[in-house]
């Protein structure tokens, strides 16, 4: 029971932390058909910065500060990079990300080393929000997963009450009309990408403090935010955060279940055969967790490539 | 004597969603025929050659070629079964020679699809035959170019180049002459003409002098039905064509 | 045509005679470089030639060094007396199997979707690997040893050098050859237009399949070289890095044209080997090299000499060669600026110096670089980058210019022999 409660609690939180992440990452790729891979890379990027700014300043002012300056990243990134190879065709834009993630990985190391840094949250934060049958649950934890949902709630009211928001949505339509209708959609696009950006650096920032801070962490996560994205719908953000919420409750329920095939046979007497032939048999979920999210990206991709809730093209 | 049509068509219809594009299509075409489809904008003539080349599947009816079923066949299946299209948008291989352009056609009538194991170079047959094609559709001087410099008009006999190259005796021409001038589409309709001999043709057109000097049948198109068929002739003083070209000029 | 066959023969001589001279940490940098050649070429296969771009190439080249390993295994504990020097066999027919099956799925898609198959196939090998301990050695991974075959011992490394040339060059061959099939012409019609392809008669996905098999199959061979030079293989094989260089290789030494590859793994591989130990920062100077050939020459080094090559009759040196040192000195100024910098940042921010610092209650040292001594917040320090860059960057637009204009030239010429009509500049110019 308690294993239970405290599973949903992680999965939903850990969900909650990839939404934020695979957000940005959905919208981009949904507007301008660009699939940034070095997304992730902000995550990290905001980690960092709100680390720095945690040790020169204060806690609060690095989760403050770390989104704007990751956005401020993201918007340069799109305007002195990704529109000047955009002509080439989307390879060479997927490309050039690629090689992004690759150096922001790099400057990461060049700069903090290459190994985990020390970013942890003030002390006073340090509490118990309640006690589950005995163990304590982090407030932390349920720190993360309030950002998260007040950032949901925040872009979705931008998105859908602002002037601003139609105009994305407009672009993200029909770019040319909106071109056409006198909406400057290059500006559109910039803005589309830092707050993508910033939204992923605020995760980094926010989770960065709880969760082990180091060069690896865009690469880690970078590829669940994939199979996040690809599984909630390429451009959908509703899909975004379903799927999200399904592959953190997924991984945070199977990292503790030690079921297998074998224990499966078992269970009609056939436990010592099947545990004879190893192999397949007797690996655990817990410790083929990983694997599934990208056996699910697969199956998504070959049968139904626009995923949950994207669109068919 | 073989009266059995080359291609049929039988109450062919095509919806996209709730939007109904054709609807109770019937055509024969006989064998050695030149049949003109023509119609206004919009009428739907390319998605019929989408439909009877493969591009998109049938929502109803039938289509056969020689008295077989090629509704639900994959393009290629079709096109080894004797039925070749061009497009109306230039669809060619822009990085490679125009030679070359043309050999992969007939690198497909001589069923070399998976040839790993010799040198291209080296395959007579082959390059003989393509070289002639490229003689026929008068491209020799350019044949090492890269297909994408070409001007225009030599793009589009590349075009009815490729589709020729396969060997298909069931020929689908989409527009060969949009965008021509008078002269290149003179030249254009002759050299239909001329590689086209003995073979079936089924040509979209708008412009109706090629109606008129190059096909001994035509049907109308219009909102994906078929208003009229018949000779040119027979076409042009029929009433309701004329209605459904209100404001058109008909040759 | 004979100047292609000069080089390569040339080239060739080198490979053989060469590396018996070198020591041991230079023989397995050549070995390393034939891997990565053979590596980036069947990559390359994919997406220079197919147009399709993978980035979990890792896959197949794991899975080659894994059934190697594994072949390696049952020769040395039960004494099958398989020739050492075709161990390869084993990577190809593992890449090949699996490249055949992956290939199946992942053609069934294009583009984005495409590539996001090939990135899940190789994290689906990455993450299960290490809990596989029967197939893939769990997470220590397998180990076996070289055995003695047909009077060679193969303990050496030059021995493992030269078997890993032999196959090199036979599979980039069969690689070259492949182009000059009918199946290799298709292959770039493919690319150009699948749509068309199909309407002429050609089952497109199967034709996908096999190119994907081939590609697969060669890079298996590269991972069981790998697996022969180091003898041992473990998960990491399959992980996103891997995949990553042979991306980075590709595109550097440019996938347009055949050799390209060869050029960037070739240039990457050594050069690491060369500067790995003098700075820290090798990757992120790769990294900062590719993101700028996609930027300012999307076709790569050999997309370079390539131009050149073919328009070589039209090349005038007495502009190029002032455009090309212009260009030059604006690189090497900016070059120097950033690595001063990247080698300064590698110092300062480095554990070391932080205790150093330490010990000098908190002042901040003087550091070394490129044997001199500098002082952390000394003017003369940042002044040189700074320099530097500014001479670099106010170099540069005139060198852009000096480029376009000298190569604006040489495609003008180029036009003017090919249609046989002369420009009126060049008219003009010819009259006086």
């Amino acid at each position: 029971m308690e294993f239970l409660i405290v599973s949903t609690l992680n999965g939903v939180i850990y969900g909650l932390l990839l939404f934020m992440v695979s957000s940005g990452l959905t919208l981009i790729f949904g507007m301008m058909g660009v699939l940034n891979f070095a997304h992730a890379s902000f995550y990290m990027v905001g980690a960092y910065i709100a680390y720095t700014i945690t040790a020169l300043v204060d806690f609060w002012v690095g989760l403050l500060v770390a989104p704007i300056l990751v956005g401020l990243l993201g918007v340069l990134v799109e305007r002195y990079l990704l529109r000047r190879v955009h002509e080439h065709g989307h390879a060479h834009e997927l490309l050039l990300t690629f090689g992004l993630a690759f150096i922001f990985e790099e400057l990461v190391k060049l700069f903090y080393g290459d190994f985990p840094v020390n970013y942890a949250m003030p002390d006073y934060l340090r509490f118990p929000a309640f006690t589950v049958f005995g163990t304590d649950y982090p407030f932390y934890r349920i720190f993360i997963g309030l950002v998260a949902v007040a950032m949901f709630v925040a872009l979705y009211l931008l998105l859908s009450r602002t002037r601003a928001g139609l105009v994305v949505r407009a672009a993200e339509r029909l770019p040319s009309m909106a071109e056409a209708l006198g909406h400057n959609v290059p500006l559109v696009f910039m803005g589309v990408f830092g707050t993508g950006a910033a939204f992923a650096g605020l995760g980094g920032a926010v989770a960065g403090a709880f969760f082990p801070t180091n060069p690896n962490m865009a690469l880690e996560l970078g590829v669940i935010v994939f199979v996040v994205v690809v599984v909630g719908g390429l451009g959908s953000l509703e899909g975004s955060l379903i799927a999200s919420l399904m592959i953190g409750l997924f991984s945070s329920f199977a990292v503790g279940l030690d079921w297998s095939l074998a224990g499966l046979f078992s269970l009609v007497g056939l436990g010592e055969w099947a545990r004879s032939l190893g192999g397949v048999f007797t690996l655990t979920l817990s410790s083929i967790s990983g694997t599934i999210p990208f056996l699910l990206m697969l199956i998504v991709l070959l049968v139904r490539p626009a995923g949950l809730m994207g669109e068919r093209n | 004597m073989n009266t059995e049509p080359v291609l049929r068509l039988s109450g062919v219809g095509k919806a996209f969603g709730a939007l109904t594009v054709m609807n109770e299509v019937n055509l024969d075409i006989a064998q050695g025929e030149r049949h003109a489809v023509i119609g206004p904008n919009g009428a739907g003539k390319s998605t019929l050659f989408n439909l009877i080349s493969g591009m998109f599947p049938l929502s109803a009816g039938d289509i056969r070629l020689r008295g077989k079923t090629i509704s639900g066949l994959a393009p290629h299946e079709i096109n080894r079964r004797g039925l070749s299209r061009s497009f109306q948008i230039t669809n060619i291989f822009h990085r490679l020679s125009v030679f070359e352009n043309l050999r992969i056609g007939v690198m497909a009538r001589h069923g070399v699809r998976y040839g790993l194991f010799r040198r291209v170079s080296r395959m007579r047959g082959v390059n003989d035959e393509a070289r002639a094609v490229l003689e026929r559709v008068r491209l020799a001087e350019v044949g090492d170019r890269p297909a994408g410099d070409l001007t225009y008009s030599e793009q589009r006999a590349l075009e009815i180049g490729m589709t020729l190259a396969t060997g298909a005796d069931v020929i689908l021409l989409d527009e060969p002459t949009a965008g021509m001038s008078r002269e290149e589409t003179d030249r254009a309709v002759e050299l239909v003409r001329e590689i086209t001999e003995g073979k079936t043709l089924l040509v979209v057109e708008h412009d109706m002098s090629v109606v008129f000097s190059l096909c001994d049948r035509v049907s109308v198109l219009v909102y994906g039905n078929i208003l009229a068929t018949g000779t040119p002739e027979e076409i042009r003083n029929n009433r309701q064509v004329q209605e459904a070209y209100l404001g058109e000029e008909v040759a | 045509m004979l100047a292609r066959i000069v080089t390569i023969a040339a080239i060739l001589v080198v490979l053989v005679a060469v590396p018996p001279l070198l020591d041991i940490g230079w023989q397995n940098a050549m070995t390393n470089m034939l891997i990565a050649s053979l590596f980036a070429v069947a990559f390359n296969l994919l997406i220079g030639q197919a147009g399709l771009l993978s980035f979990g190439h890792a896959a197949f080249f794991g899975v080659g060094a894994f059934a190697t390993l594994h072949l390696m295994v049952v020769i040395e504990d039960g004494g099958l007396a398989f020739p050492t020097p075709l161990l390869p066999l084993a990577g190809a027919a593992g890449g090949f199997v699996i490249g055949a099956f992956a290939g199946y799925f992942a053609t069934m898609r294009s583009g984005v979707y495409f590539a996001l198959v090939t990135l899940a196939i190789a994290e689906l090998f990455h993450s299960l690997a290490p809990h596989w301990d029967g197939l893939f050695g769990g997470e220590a991974g397998l180990s076996s040893m070289r055995m003695p075959w047909g009077g060679l011992v193969y303990g050496s490394s030059l021995e493992v050098y030269y078997l890993a040339l032999g196959w090199t060059v036979l599979s980039v061959f069969l690689l070259w050859a492949y182009t000059r099939t009918p199946f290799g012409r298709l292959t770039l019609a493919l690319r150009d237009n699948e749509q068309r392809v199909r309407f002429m008669g050609y089952n497109a996905h199967s034709t996908k399949v096999i190119i994907f098999a081939v590609s697969a199959m060669f890079s298996g061979v590269a991972g069981a070289l790998l697996a022969i030079s180091n003898e041992t293989a473990n998960y990491t094989l399959f992980s996103t890095h891997v995949s990553a260089q042979v991306v980075l290789h590709t595109f550097v030494g440019g996938s347009t044209v055949f050799f390209g590859p060869v050029i960037g793994a070739s240039v990457f591989t050594l050069f690491a080997f060369f500067v790995s130990d003098v700075t820290r920062s090798w990757l992120l100077y790769q990294g900062l090299i590719f993101v700028l050939v996609m930027l300012y020459a999307p076709h790569g080094i050999g997309g370079l000499v390539d131009a050149h090559r073919r328009h070589w009759s039209q090349l005038r040196w007495s502009e190029l060669a002032p455009a090309y040192g212009l260009a030059a000195l604006s690189g090497l100024a900016l070059s120097g600026a950033t690595i001063f910098l990247v080698e300064a940042f590698e110092i300062l921010f480095s554990p070391e110096y932080d205790a150093a610092r330490r010990r000098a209650d908190g002042a901040w040292p003087p550091f070394e670089l490129f044997g001199l001594d500098w002082q952390a917040f000394g003017i003369v320090t940042w002044a040189v980058p700074v320099l530097l860059a500014a001479a670099g960057l106010l170099l540069l637009p005139r060198a852009r210019r000096a480029l376009r204009q000298a190569w604006d030239g040489v495609l003008e010429r180029t036009e003017a022999d090919r249609t046989g009509s002369v420009s009126p500049e060049l008219a003009g110019a010819a009259e006086r």
